[in-house]
């Protein structure tokens, strides 16, 4: 089933997106100046299971509570298309969620519904970025959507921007890398060694666990760290600044935010997270 | 555009109770799948041999205990790297070799109890913590 302009889409970001909170909103925003009518859900309340398979009975139900979620938005709202971003929940909705449950919606992955818009979205990017990129890629959903290709082909539509595509590393992102001794630590210096020898100033993330490994490095030999949609955000005049990298590079949330997420569980939750050694 | 696949089990632990033998019947031991993987490699399989590992990664999927320790090592550190499914002779018959290696892993923390779970327990606590450090409240009360 083709999407187009006007269509009512759900977009389900995943949990671990909830770290980067402009990047859903710049999702969305995105999705809407494609021309989408875009809700947004995710969460733990939408969790797909992927992270638990020493669980398989609760990622189960998990699983069916979350299907039945997005077929109540597909019949009861008309947003038949699900848009995802994280690769993770995207693979376990194909390979596993929809198998084991009936779907009444189609799904699609945030690249390619942004891309295919290409044309609609390009009149909006006014501000040249001069930026030398490298793209770190990997290859593990590239079987599922080429999510590569579909990011470098939207990214080359911005004026001053060069594109130096990295070596497609390992697993689906970095997160899968993290439980595999060595192997980001490897991949995370192969990146930042490769930016350096191609005279890069930047490494251009796709996915949010790459971006919350690389944005400790960010800065380290002048190279700066953004996602994808920073850099289209850019390109559009939208101030997109990123927390995420701020914070993880010695910064912090403002004391407000601390104290309205619960100080206690900011300083045993997150503070941990985010003064823990950079990759390399 | 992503076609959905149909249902064909009413939950996913039913769905994966089917799957894994009915994968691993199509899998031919071939070795192919580990050969392709850039992380047994990486972790010290390169030398092992592929044959006996598929062939130990087919009993996990039925839910048999594996016999070799590389197996083991080796399902226990996929990263979903997705090689495995087109180096697969067998793909055009239905047979995806990185669920079959998922649901093989899954068998080896659940089934034999060979490996062990890393499982984060503060994952679910930890991102709600970062929603209520940046999301509106209208934002949390329509997203999550």
């Amino acid at each position: 089933m083709a999407v187009g302009p006007g269509e009512r889409v759900t977009f389900w970001f995943g949990c671990n997106m909830l770290r980067h909170a402009e990047m859903i909103r710049l999702s969305i925003l995105l999705l809407e100046k494609a021309g989408y009518d875009v809700d947004a859900a995710g969460g733990p309340g939408y969790c797909c299971g992927t992270a638990h398979d020493h669980a398989p009975k609760p990622a189960s139900t998990m699983a069916g509570r979350t299907v039945a979620r997005f077929n109540d938005a597909a019949e009861k709202d008309g947003r038949g298309t699900l848009v995802t971003w994280c690769p993770s929940c995207h693979i376990h909705m194909t390979d596993i969620m929809a198998p084991g449950n009936e779907t009444r919606f189609d799904m699609a992955h945030v690249s390619e519904m942004i891309a295919d818009a290409a044309d609609r979205l390009a009149p909006l990017f006014v501000k040249p970025v001069k930026r030398r990129i490298l793209l770190h890629r990997h290859t593990g959903f590239d079987n599922h959507v080429p999510v590569n290709d579909r990011v470098a082909a939207l990214l080359a539509r911005i004026e001053g921007l060069e594109i130096v595509e990295g070596k497609a590393h390992a697993g689906h992102m970095c997160s899968a890398l993290a439980a595999v001794p060595g192997a980001l630590k490897a991949a995370t210096t192969e990146v930042f060694e490769s930016a350096k020898a191609q005279g890069c100033d930047t490494v251009a993330t796709i996915f949010h666990s790459c971006h919350r490994e690389y944005a400790a490095l960010a800065g380290r030999d002048g190279i700066e760290v953004r996602n994808w949609v920073h850099l289209v955000a850019e390109a559009m005049g939208i101030d997109a600044a990123d927390a995420y990298l701020g914070w993880r590079t010695g910064g912090a949330p403002d004391i407000a935010a601390i104290e309205r997420a619960d100080a206690k569980l900011y300083e045993r939750l997150i503070e941990p997270e985010l003064r823990k050694p950079a990759p390399i | 555009m992503t076609r959905l696949p149909e249902s064909t089990a009413p939950t996913t632990a039913d769905f994966l109770a089917e799957a894994g033998p009915r994968l691993a019947s199509l899998c031919t031991a071939c070795g192919a799948c580990f050969r392709a993987c850039p992380i047994a490699d990486h972790i010290g399989l390169a030398g092992a041999d592929a044959g006996a590992v598929t062939l130990d990664l087919r009993r996990l999927a039925r839910g048999e205990p594996a016999t070799l320790p590389e197996t083991l090592h080796w399902v226990g550190a996929c990263a979903k790297s997705g090689l495995c499914i087109p180096a697969c002779p067998e793909h055009a018959k239905g047979l995806d070799a990185r669920l079959l290696v998922r649901i093989a892993r899954q068998h080896a923390l659940n089934v034999t109890g060979q490996i062990t779970s890393k499982h984060d327990a503060a994952a679910f606590p930890r991102v709600k913590v970062f929603a209520r450090l940046q999301l509106t409240d209208e934002e949390q009360d329509r997203w999550l």
